[in-house]
């Protein structure tokens, strides 16, 4: 069982208020280290950089949107194995689809509760402690 | 003149210069979105989450409906060509009309006026609290906007539609 104070996290959203949102539920479920930011292309180096374990990423953002980011990430070869989470709208069927062919690790559509990420989370990593 | 109504979780850009957005608003909050360089802009309506009498909600899940509507406000004014930089926002609603609610419609308005200054939205004309009901016509291409209280009582405020978990395609 993966201690979630071990996961390091980056969080890359447009906008402030669900990066905060998200930030909170994330230091809520026990996440110590979790950093974010608002573009794609300000991650993408921030995380090559610093590596961390889990992304949690936007789909629309401007500049570089959520499926660029998964593809850059995948193809990289140090960050290809980077567990990846997007987040999408309601309607973003089709992106969801894309995201899967491109690996992403598992989506939520927004709005989310915050069990619903905590969920997705441990999906992927197994029950949180 | 066209006219596009909103209710309760719903939104609106137009960029035509013959087409107003009205809302009828009790509670809820209509966030009026305006670029005036691009000559566009947007409404929605939305209402936080209400707190259970249990309170067994923490803030983080009354407020991500809000969070919600916005981003997916600016996002389609975007879409529609305005720029970030250039949005302002006019408020309105917030009413606290059904007495013994808590405070609802105050809680709304000040979540607004919060997101939009976290997000570095300027804003505008402020219209909210009271206890009567208003009618908001917004015409996004020269952003004029009229709302004025009236009797007609909003329909009453609806919990979210959307689904807790998201995922409606299961691959995972």
């Amino acid at each position: 069982m993966p201690a979630a104070s071990q996961i390091r996290v980056m969080v890359v959203d447009d906008q402030a208020s669900m990066r905060a949102m998200i930030r909170r539920a994330l230091q809520d479920f026990g996440f110590k280290d979790v950093r974010d930011k608002p573009t794609a292309t300000e991650a993408l180096p921030a995380i090559k950089t610093d590596r961390v374990h889990l992304v949690i990423s936007d789909y629309n953002m401007p500049e570089m949107d959520g499926l660029a980011f998964l593809e850059a990430v995948r193809k990289d070869d140090v960050l290809a194995k980077t567990v990846f989470i997007m987040l999408t709208g309601s309607s973003d069927r089709e992106v969801v689809q894309k995201a899967a062919a491109l690996g992403v690790n598992n989506y939520l559509v927004k709005p989310f509760a915050p069990a619903a990420l905590k969920e997705k989370i441990e999906r992927v990593f197994g029950a949180l402690t | 003149m066209r006219t596009i109504p909103i209710i309760q979780g719903e939104h609106a850009v137009v960029k035509d210069a013959d087409t107003v957005i009205s809302t009828l608003l009790g509670s809820c909050i209509a966030v009026c979105l305006h670029d005036a360089e691009a000559r566009l802009g947007g409404m929605n309506h939305f209402l936080l989450g209400e707190p259970s009498p249990e309170h067994t909600l923490s803030e983080l899940d009354l407020q991500r409906y809000g969070v919600h509507a916005m981003e997916v406000l600016i996002n389609a004014t975007m879409k529609a060509g305005a720029n970030r930089q250039n949005l302002r926002a006019h408020l309105y609603g917030g009413a606290n009309i059904i007495a013994g609610l808590g405070g609802i419609g105050t809680a709304n308005a000040a979540f607004a006026k919060r997101f939009l200054e976290t997000e570095g939205i300027a804003i505008g004309h402020v219209d909210t609290g009271g206890t009567r009901a208003r009618k908001v016509e917004f015409r996004p291409f020269d952003g004029k906007i009229r709302a004025r209280c009236v009797s007609d009582a909003p329909p009453p405020p609806k919990p979210d539609p959307t689904p807790e978990h998201g995922g409606e395609i299961e691959l995972f």
